[in-house]
């Protein structure tokens, strides 16, 4: 038995970023335990690694409670909505099981969050290098340009995990055109999901106005479209 | 000198077509009987072909019998979700507004859709049209609890009734959409003509819902009385709910 034959089905980091399909569908089988803890280990350790970066600016004690908060947002989308992907699958043309459409939405999310890990330091540099926060520090270039490249970043893991998603939903599906319509169903309820969780667990980047908090007093007060119907109502009808 | 053709004889690619649709039953997994409930609910998600064929079966009463059950069940527990955007009486009223809706909806809309399908030359029994429209429901009310969990986040997160309204419409359109797609899979295996009855009666049955929706208002925010003293056209009430201010107390 080669090295190579040897590694299919073992869950290691280096199979997991590798994303090569064929070696990661045996960790959606059932008795692959460990390729699942080590799924929600490389969430927590990389979502965690980049909130903290992301965090630090305002304070230390933010970049901790965001260290916690940015796992527990991709973890509750993936569970909140583990039911409805499992059943758009089957529905769109994709025979798999719950267990499979739940560990393979955790494997695209780890796949983002190794990135995201590795992209820290990156993020810690930049605001280690950024000035204190001011009362006026959204109306500064350095606050844009941050905000900016948290977005840049998290963007880029949220396409490499889909991409890697949908290589996977191929190689178990064996068709691309269904693979294509089960990944766009499941974004786009993700999406839907974890921009809610995201407002509700604000603030990352955190205010010098505000104080340091896990969660605001008003984490449950409104939703994150209608705030942006507000602002879109705003900008069209500014009386 | 060898004359031969080493590419071969220039013959056009084959455009694949789609396969022709099998009868139902030919698939031998399609002839196991559903035994139970939940066999019924994974069924439908992915042997729907399989719900099809049992349909067509003799004594298919008790299956549909359980379908209807799990209608009831499924939107009950969809309607608790809806219930605690505004939690007291609406916690069991929307339930049973949500669950004895449906129900309703359908009960009217059958008589129509069994003579959509006798005019377009169905073979189709009324048993069977039956157990279709229950398939429909029982479709769409599966995939309502799969959205359960994101509408009772929402509707924590949020006062305002015109948005839970929406966003409950929103995925009740989702989940009706793929329960008419099982509808007019199984209606295509009657043997029917045109499916034009079927596009008409489609429209007839979501304006129906949707009416009943306002008929049995309140169900996402709440009122004195169980039922309006004001009727009302859903389209109207619509624009009342838009207009008024974010409440969880109005209908």
């Amino acid at each position: 038995m080669n090295a190579s034959s040897a590694s299919v089905g073992r869950p290691d980091f280096r199979t997991l970023l590798q994303g090569r399909a064929d070696a990661l569908r045996p960790w959606t089988q059932p008795g692959h335990l460990r390729a699942t803890a080590m799924n929600v280990a490389v969430i927590f350790l990389g979502a965690g690694l980049y909130g903290a970066a992301m965090g630090w600016w305002r304070e230390p004690l933010q970049g901790f409670y965001v260290a916690i908060k940015f796992p527990l947002v991709i973890l509750l989308t993936t569970l909140g909505n583990a039911l409805l992907n499992a059943m758009l699958a089957p529905l769109l043309g994709l025979n798999i099981n719950f267990r499979q459409s739940l560990l393979a939405i955790l494997m695209s999310f780890a796949i983002a969050a190794a990135i995201l890990g590795a992209f820290s330091p990156l993020a810690a540099f930049v605001v280690w290098n950024a000035p204190a926060m001011t009362p006026d520090v959204k109306s500064t270039l350095t606050y844009g340009v941050i905000k900016l490249l948290h977005v840049a970043v998290i963007a880029f893991a949220g396409i490499a995990g889909t991409v890697r998603l949908f290589q996977l939903l191929t190689q178990l599906g064996g068709s691309q055109a269904v693979a294509r319509r089960v990944v766009f169903a499941w974004l786009a309820g993700n999406l839907f999901l974890g921009s809610q969780l995201t407002w509700i667990a604000r603030p990352f980047i955190g205010s010098p106005q505000l104080p340091v908090v896990f969660l605001r007093d008003t984490a449950f007060q409104g939703n994150f479209y209608e705030n942006i119907f507000q602002t879109l109502q705003h900008f069209l009808q500014p009386d | 000198m060898n004359e031969t053709n080493p590419t071969g004889p220039l013959i056009p690619p084959q455009i694949p077509t789609r396969p022709a649709r099998l009868p139902l039953g030919e698939n031998p997994e399609e002839r196991q009987p559903i035994p139970n409930v939940l066999a019924a609910a994974e069924a439908m998600l992915r042997q729907p072909r399989r719900v099809m064929y049992q349909l067509q079966q003799p004594g298919s009463g008790r299956l549909i019998a359980a379908m209807l059950l799990l209608v009831v069940l499924c939107a009950a527990i969809y309607g608790v979700v809806v219930g605690t955007f505004s939690y007291g009486t609406q916690l069991w009223a929307a339930p049973v507004k949500i669950a004895g809706g449906l129900l309703v909806s359908a009960l009217i809309c059958l008589p129509s859709l069994y003579i959509f399908t006798c005019l377009s030359g169905s073979q189709a029994r009324l048993v069977e049209v039956f157990g279709l429209v229950t398939g429909l429901l029982l479709l769409t009310t599966i995939l309502l609890i799969g959205f359960a969990p994101v509408a009772w986040l929402f509707s924590q997160s949020t006062n305002s009734l015109a948005w839970m309204g929406t966003l409950h419409l929103v995925f009740w359109g989702i989940a009706t959409v793929f329960g008419l797609r099982f509808l007019e899979t199984g209606f295509s295996h009657s043997k029917a003509r045109s499916s034009a009855g079927l596009n008409t009666w489609v429209v007839i049955f979501v304006l129906v819902v949707l009416q009943m929706s306002t008929a049995l208002r309140p169900i996402v925010g709440t009122a004195d009385t169980f039922f309006p003293t004001e009727k009302k056209f859903f389209v109207t009430h619509w624009g009342d709910a838009l207009k008024s201010p974010n409440d969880k107390s109005r209908d």
